[in-house]
């Protein structure tokens, strides 16, 4: 009896082992893309301006995925001949979207505009990372409710700890 | 610790760990996917609305709405607080339009039937298929000469729509066009055309009123156009200047009814003969403004000989005559459970009577123009009734169904069901599968309003021109058509006359071709534009176009008093065996049944009642006692012309010898949310149709009441109608209040 119930305590200490292992380490922090782009070459080594395909930044809500139609704009010349530079014409040919995998992902009760933050003069740079070195996106921010809270706080946002500012 | 044991631990702690692992992976949400634009729209931002100007065509009140649309979908309509009409507001039904849209019960493509009618057993065509076919029954139909065996029923369609499918049925050489629904006022309009020259509504100022007496007139619920009147309504209770008086006379507490200072629970069927003796009393009592003309006809409805006949005292016809004439400026209106006896034509004149004896006419009543030549047009001739014989004639070869909804809408007893069997080709332009689409053999699904174009001259309108533009607020969900195209492609297959008359090459140029002529001769419409371009550009911007109010006038012809009956309406069924008398109404929600599929509007708490999903009985606590109810228990309502059943409401809102049932559910057809729900009082009532308007007389049916099965449970929000001992409304009785006040607390 005191034998099941030791190895009852083993098993499940070792089932909270691996459930963390996998939530810490193994997590989507930098998914695998369908295109393996990369912000360095990108946003790095060619010095891109972010808003140069995330079109939408200044003026919505959502900064906006770059629409296929941008991609080929450049590529229809440069680096044909990279593979992953052909698997991008061939969603284009296809005329379908590159489905990309969400790295940032709020839930439904949040309301974030990157139009207000990107018009207060906040840097991508403070939530993104240095996408610059990323070779591939990684979340580098938790986006729990801690953190938007300490920035606020910090730069004295106006109404910036209401409820409502974010959860309307 | 034995080795044995170890490697069970080892085994152990390594199961666990693994199904950990397992659980971690699986229990995270999959990656959500980020799909962009492959070509961006320019107009397009994604998440930044854009808002379009349309217009409501869930009634025919015709208010004016925004459509918020994101990436390309329609999310919420809002009023459009520019438009003269609705100045803003929406009433529920409005809200609820991009429902309709997303409606899962859709009909998403052109269908043909396989089994027997009303089976339900489609199969898929395309378009060209459809249309073709439907060109071939018509073309075969004029070569031999059976032009005019094609019959087209639709609800009222308005403005240019209407003028396009009158062009496409008339070319085609037939003249069986008509309009058909429930509260469509026809009584009204034909009472207003016998007494003022108008065959449509007035515009009543209720804004500008300050005693104002509704015979059953549920306006800020159901009747005609709930939106403007209950803006209206506010104003003259609350705006500038005086408080102003409602006085509602009606047997079942509207929620009008409810607003109001005073409710006269007249005798159903007498409440012309109430109106005239109160006009007869202003008229004696030298109160009139303008009662000359009418003093002969006015000295047979006394007040002391008609207050036993409505149940309403010589003292209140008395007080309520003095003060509608003293207050200035009053107005009466004749609402649907006036219009909806069998003499509905004389209730509604008698309360254009009463008006003219106030000096109403003009004041507060603004007869109609229809300045823009748009409006609705109510034709008399074209009854249902008219149908139902020649298809028993057998001189109905073809019916196009659009809207309307007879087989839902016609009592039992007009046999219309057996009529439509001898149609050997039936079509349907809807959308969804209501119970009359459920006949056809062939349905063509058309856009609904939040996907098509279209214009509407809202009648009875704010006495001031008004037409408002329909725009497509987003593409087509599903693969449905424009319903103008339809008839335009249709003209173009069936060739003739239909083809060298119609030569729009779709419906979107012919509704602006139609605003070019009508820009062209108005003169106001011009002021302020550069050129028709100029003014189409702002029509679509600010939905529409509205002009400066028309002070019209007119006088209640002597004539008139041909159609009143001198008594209170009939009800079938004798009295000694059917002893209540039967009011089903519009409810708020369903109206006509129209709404019953949109869940929003099922799960609405009907004001009155607060009951939802479903239908219910409304009988006056007092009688249910006699009868031995409770208020859930499961009745038969049964009339000579059958039965339904419904769970019971308590309502001490209604008179104890009338008993009320809300039209709308009760659908055998019409998708998920309305099928097999609830009873159609619709069903049990005779069919009895006014032979000069053509409207039916929904309230001409006395029932009685027996204790029916178990059956639905009815589920409503409100607990209870007592306060429970809980001290919600506080009371003291007269004799404490002056008691109080001699003693200043």
């Amino acid at each position: 009896m005191k034998k099941l119930i030791l190895y009852a305590v083993v098993g499940g200490i070792a089932f909270i082992i691996g459930y963390f292992v996998n939530y810490q380490l193994f997590s989507d922090r930098a998914p695998v893309q369908p295109i393996n782009f990369s912000h360095k070459i990108h946003a790095g080594d060619n010095q891109i301006q972010c808003q140069y395909c995330h079109i939408y930044a200044e003026r919505s809500r959502v900064s906006g995925v770059p629409n296929v139609k941008r991609c080929m704009g450049c590529h229809q010349i440069i680096k044909t001949d990279s593979p992953e530079i052909q698997k991008v014409a061939s969603y284009w040919d296809k005329k379908e979207p590159i489905p990309w995998v969400k790295v940032y992902n709020l839930p439904d009760h949040v309301y974030f505009p990157h139009k207000r933050h990107v018009r207060a003069g906040l840097d991508c740079k403070n939530c993104h990372g240095d996408v610059a070195t990323m070779a591939r996106i990684e979340k580098v921010s938790s986006l729990q409710m801690g953190w938007c809270l300490s920035c606020h706080s910090k730069k004295e946002v106006k109404n910036g700890s209401d409820c409502w500012t974010c959860h309307k | 610790m034995k080795r044995r044991d170890f490697l069970k631990f080892i085994g152990i702690g390594g199961v666990g760990a693994g199904a950990g692992f397992v659980l971690g992976k699986v229990s995270k949400p999959p990656g959500a996917k980020l799909i962009p634009y492959l070509i961006p729209p320019e107009d397009i931002v994604p998440g930044v609305a854009t808002w379009y100007a349309s217009a409501c065509t869930q009634c025919g009140a015709g208010c004016g709405t925004l459509v918020r649309v994101m990436e390309g979908r329609a999310k919420k309509i809002e009023g459009n607080p520019a438009h003269p009409v609705n100045r803003g507001g929406l009433c529920a039904m409005g809200q609820s339009s991009v429902q309709a849209l997303y409606n899962p019960d859709r009909i998403t493509k052109p269908l043909k039937r396989k089994g027997p009618r009303g089976s339900g057993d489609y199969t898929e065509i395309t378009w060209d298929e459809a249309l073709k076919t439907l060109a071939e029954n018509l073309t075969e139909l004029k070569s031999k000469g059976n032009s005019d065996k094609l019959h087209l029923l639709t609800s009222p369609l308005s403005g240019t729509l209407d003028k396009l499918v009158r062009e496409f049925v008339s070319a085609f050489g037939s003249t069986n066009y008509s309009h058909y629904g429930l509260f469509q006022r026809k009584n009204l309009a034909f009472a207003n055309l016998s007494a003022m020259g108008t065959a449509s509504v007035p515009h009543y100022d209720i804004e500008n009123t300050k005693y104002l007496l509704s015979f059953g007139a549920d306006f800020s619920s159901t009747w005609v156009s709930p939106v403007n009147y209950s803006n209206g309504y506010g104003k003259m209770r609350q705006g500038a200047g005086e408080r102003g008086k409602l006085v509602q006379v009606e047997p079942r507490l509207s929620l009008t009814g409810a607003n109001a200072d005073e409710w006269v629970p007249a005798k159903p069927g007498t409440e012309a003969l109430l109106a005239l003796a109160i006009a007869n009393t202003i008229v004696e009592k030298g109160l009139a403004k303008d009662g000359g003309a009418w003093r002969g006809v006015l000295s047979r409805y006394k007040a002391k000989d008609v207050a036993s006949i409505c149940d309403v005292s010589v003292e209140r016809i008395e007080a309520i005559a003095v003060e509608f004439a003293h207050t200035r400026p009053s107005l009466a209106i004749a609402g649907d459970s006036v219009s909806s006896y069998e003499n509905g034509i004389a209730g509604a004149i008698a309360v254009n009577i009463l008006n003219q004896v106030a000096g109403n006419i003009g004041v507060t009543v603004i007869p109609n123009g229809d300045d823009l030549g748009g409006g609705r047009r109510v034709d008399f001739s074209k009854k249902i009734s008219t149908l139902i014989a020649a298809a028993n004639a057998d001189k109905v070869k073809a019916l196009i169904v659009y809207g309307a909804n007879p087989v839902f809408t016609t009592p039992k007893a007009a046999k219309l069901e057996d009529a439509l069997s001898k149609v050997p080709f039936i079509a349907s332009f809807s959308s969804f599968m209501d119970e009359t689409t459920a006949q056809a053999d062939l349905i063509l699904p058309a856009h609904t309003s939040l996907e098509d174009w279209g214009d509407d001259f809202p009648d009875p309108g704010v006495g001031a021109p008004v037409a408002s533009i329909i725009q497509p607020a987003v593409g087509p969900v599903f693969e449905t058509k424009s319903l103008g195209d339809i008839f335009i492609e249709l003209a173009k297959a069936v060739g003739g006359n239909a083809a060298g008359k119609i030569t729009a090459p779709n419906f979107a140029e012919y509704l602006k071709s139609s605003w070019k002529e009508l820009y062209s001769r108005n003169r106001e419409m011009a002021a302020g534009t550069l050129g028709f371009e100029d003014f189409w550009n702002k029509t679509l911007q600010n939905g529409g176009w509205w002009g400066p109010p028309r002070k019209r006038t007119a006088t209640v012809s002597a004539r008139a008093s041909e159609h009143l009956t001198g008594g209170p309406a009939r009800f079938e069924g004798e009295e000694g065996q059917y002893p209540f008398y039967l009011i089903p109404y519009a409810q708020t929600a369903y109206m006509d049944g129209r709404g019953a599929n949109l869940p929003w509007l099922q799960e609405l708490p009907d004001p009155m009642t607060s009951v939802v999903w479903g239908t219910w009985v409304e009988i006056n606590p007092k009688t249910a006692e006699k009868l031995g109810l409770k208020e859930g228990d499961m009745v038969n309502v049964e009339s000579p012309f059958g039965k339904i059943s419904a769970p019971v409401y308590l309502y001490p809102g209604i008179r104890p010898d009338t008993v009320a049932v809300p039209i709308g559910q009760g659908h055998s057809h019409y998708g998920r949310y309305a099928k097999g729900r609830g009873a159609n009082p619709i069903e049990i009532l005779p069919y009895n149709e006014d032979p000069r308007s053509g409207e039916a007389a929904l309230n001409s049916t006395r029932v009685r009441i027996t204790r029916g099965g178990s059956g639905e449970r009815m589920v409503k929000m409100e607990g209870s109608t007592k306060e429970l001992g809980r001290g919600i409304v506080q009371t003291v009785s007269t004799s404490e209040f002056k008691r109080m006040k001699k003693e200043g607390v």
